[in-house]
């Protein structure tokens, strides 16, 4: 066998997870070292260009921006876990800024509990995406590819070209955004704290461990006798739930709400993710990667910015560090492989 | 005949939702069934479907590019460029389409030979391939194209604009390409089963990148076409366009899992997104809440065949014997 650099070694999902093996484990953590890496030399270097990068008020904007996309990613994590996709996010997260902030403009009454209906809208648009690759075995791509026009299509419909302004929002949620604790903004801690949250369910909770499982090997975890459909919808669900936050958090921010809020962010989300190092393969990866991708992607934006380079050179720079960071899991991957090949065969070569 | 039936059902299936959706908007505007208005509509969509067409080989062969609205970007302002600077078209539309096609190939080269997944990698190229739009065009675009480049999208045969005509040019090439060469047979050969193919001495990576280089020429032509109907030139041209391309491409029953899927498909399908727009358009329906009826269509057409297959299961007296095919049906290896 050629093994390690055939396409059928490549293709097979997760198998460095799987192994767990000191050699794989190992690899894993270079690879989440290696993001921490990149982050530092990308400090290092913008800060030797211009100074301006590392004083604290840009260091805040940096996080600010990664806050929201790090939480984005936390969610599609979940999905890419499971070695599926969800190009959706973006619509969901559309149809519940516009859907709750619209409601909690019309009846002030409710106050917070519309966090609630957020919650709801995300959990049911999820369940759909969920049900449509599980149980109707629509590849994710081409569901979510389905799901990402109807629902913005739905949110564009029940808008009718209106917008939710500002001045109609109550005062809770306009001074969300502006609020600071402990000299961060309160998105950062928001972002954390969901970050470790859902951290920590997935390696802890049977409903966490169960997502590697299957992402590491669909068949395997079938035979083993997981519900493999409710692993998948599970994944979907939270991903829609988280969606659904973002999406408040993001209209929160930008105040006027229209019917094309964070269209098109789900690729920014899926770079992060990709970023962090989580397998597009599935089974491999964790979510404090994928928020560390989100923090290298704003990063990257901010240092760009602050040096007046044009869009253009950020769009490539950017499309490179995607490139790179795949590079680097494919080699990770393979790296793992044949290491363990080698070891269970007791061949060396 | 039953046969040939079976064979062309999908396709059928398209032309009676085609049909469908034309009398639809016929009842919406009395404007609609009129051959300069429905003519003059599917000039829009020729840019899809050159893309769509593009990238149809490439889904065949079970990977994915969503970088093509960006090479179509990158043609398009290229188009434009030599234009200002004089360059007669008979030269610069052949390095134009070179150069998109050398885009392509840099994916596919990544894609094959580095054994990196194709989603992430058109996903960096989607941004990078961008970028190299923006810096060739500048922020403001480039307008002042030359007459003789726009001669595509002002003249007509007849009564059909001649970038419809190139449209169905472009159809019966991939038909052929598809159907009759050894490149198709390849594409659908490693669609099937890369390893099968590999075994079987089909020369998988030159394909693959021959596949990737195509959807790149494609999307340069698509460019062209674009200058034509915009007469400018601008770095976010397409922006976005991906989406509806992978929609008509798969709408058109082309498997996103490769293998499968014909050239006439594809073709019906554009059609079909685009007299639904049409329809919607002359009904006033706002274009992002068009997205909902193409979102359901996507879905639809393909989670119906196995809707219906599970509501056969669950009505049928024989449930058990179903149900163990349903299970085989569920191992994600398998199906």
């Amino acid at each position: 066998m050629t093994a390690p650099t055939t396409r059928a070694t490549a293709d097979a999902p997760g198998l460095v997870a799987r192994l767990g093996l000191s050699d794989g484990a190992a690899a894993l953590r270079v690879r989440f070292m290696g993001v921490i890496v990149f982050q530092v030399l990308l400090m290092v270097a913008f800060t030797s260009v211009t100074p301006r990068f590392l004083t604290w008020d840009n260091l805040q904007s940096v996080l600010f921006t990664a806050a929201i996309l790090a939480i984005a990613a936390a969610g599609q994590t979940l999905v890419v876990l499971t070695g599926n996709l969800d190009l959706s996010v973006g619509s969901i997260m559309g149809v519940t800024a516009y859907v709750v902030f619209d409601l909690a403009g019309n009846t002030p009454a409710l106050g917070p509990w519309v966090v609630l209906l957020a919650v709801l809208i995300g959990l049911v648009l999820g369940a759909i995406n969920g049900v449509l690759v599980t149980v109707l075995g629509i590849p994710s791509i081409v569901a979510t590819l389905g799901t990402l026009s109807l629902y913005r299509g739905f949110v564009s419909f029940y808008a009718h070209a209106t917008e939710v302004t500002i001045g109609e929002l109550p005062t809770w949620i306009r001074s969300l955004a502006p609020t600071r604790w402990l000299g961060l903004s309160s998105y950062v801690w928001i972002a954390l704290a969901l970050v470790i949250v859902v951290g920590v369910a997935l390696r802890t909770l049977p409903w966490g461990r169960r997502l590697y499982a299957y992402g590491s090997n669909p068949r395997a975890a079938y035979y083993y006798g997981l519900s493999t459909h409710r692993i998948v919808i599970g994944a979907y669900v939270g991903a829609g739930v988280i969606a659904a936050l973002v999406g408040l958090l993001l209209g929160a921010q930008v105040g006027n709400i229209n019917s094309l809020l964070a269209s098109g962010i789900e690729m920014q989300v899926l770079a992060a993710v990709v970023i962090g190092g989580v397998s597009i393969w599935g089974g491999s990866g964790s979510i404090y990667g994928a928020a560390l991708g989100a923090v290298v992607l704003a990063t990257i934006n901010n240092g760009l910015v602050l040096l007046g380079v044009q869009e253009s050179f950020r769009l490539l720079f950017q499309g490179g560090a995607i490139v790179a960071a795949v590079a680097v899991d494919a080699l990770v991957q393979r790296r793992v492989l044949s290491a363990t090949r080698r070891r269970s065969v007791g061949v060396t070569s | 005949m039953r046969r040939a039936l079976r064979t062309y059902a999908p396709e059928l299936l398209l032309v009676v939702l085609i049909v469908l959706a034309a009398m639809w908007s016929s009842t919406l505007s009395p404007y609609f069934l009129n051959s300069v208005n429905l003519l003059s509509a599917a000039q829009f969509f020729v840019i899809f479907a050159l893309m769509a067409f593009g990238l149809f080989p490439v889904v065949v062969q079970g990977e994915i590019d969503i970088s093509l609205a960006s090479t179509l970007a990158v043609g398009s302002v290229l188009v434009a460029t030599f234009s200002v600077n004089g360059v007669p078209l008979a030269l610069a539309l052949p390095l134009v389409l070179i150069a998109t096609a050398l885009l392509g190939v840099l994916n596919g080269v990544l894609v094959t030979y580095g054994h990196l997944p194709s989603l992430a990698v058109t996903l960096g190229a989607l941004g990078a391939y961008r970028g190299v739009a923006y810096l060739l065009a500048g922020d403001a675009g480039i307008t002042g194209i030359t007459p003789d480049y726009l001669l595509l999208g002002s003249s007509w045969v007849g009564i059909v604009p001649s970038s419809v005509i190139l449209a169905l040019v472009v159809a019966g090439v991939f038909w052929l390409l598809m159907g009759r060469t050894s490149f198709g047979r390849y594409s659908y050969a490693i669609g099937a089963s890369p390893e099968a193919a590999r075994m079987a001495a089909v020369p998988v990576n030159q394909v693959r990148v021959g596949a990737y280089a195509l959807a790149g020429a494609m999307s340069g032509l698509a460019g062209w076409v674009w200058v034509n109907q915009y007469q400018s030139a601008r770095g976010d041209n397409a922006d976005g366009t991906i989406l509806f391309v992978l929609t008509a491409v798969v709408l058109g029953g082309v498997s996103i899992k490769g293998g499968s899927g014909k050239a006439v498909g594809v073709l019906l399908a554009t059609v079909l997104l685009g007299t639904i727009q049409t329809g919607m358009k002359l009904a006033n329906v706002p274009g992002t809440s068009q997205t909902l009826v193409v979102g359901a269509l996507l879905i639809g057409s393909i989670g119906a065949p196995r809707a219906v297959q599970l509501v056969r299961h669950a009505l049928s007296p024989a449930r058990r014997r179903l149900r163990i095919t349903g299970a085989a049906q569920h191992d994600p290896d398998v199906a």
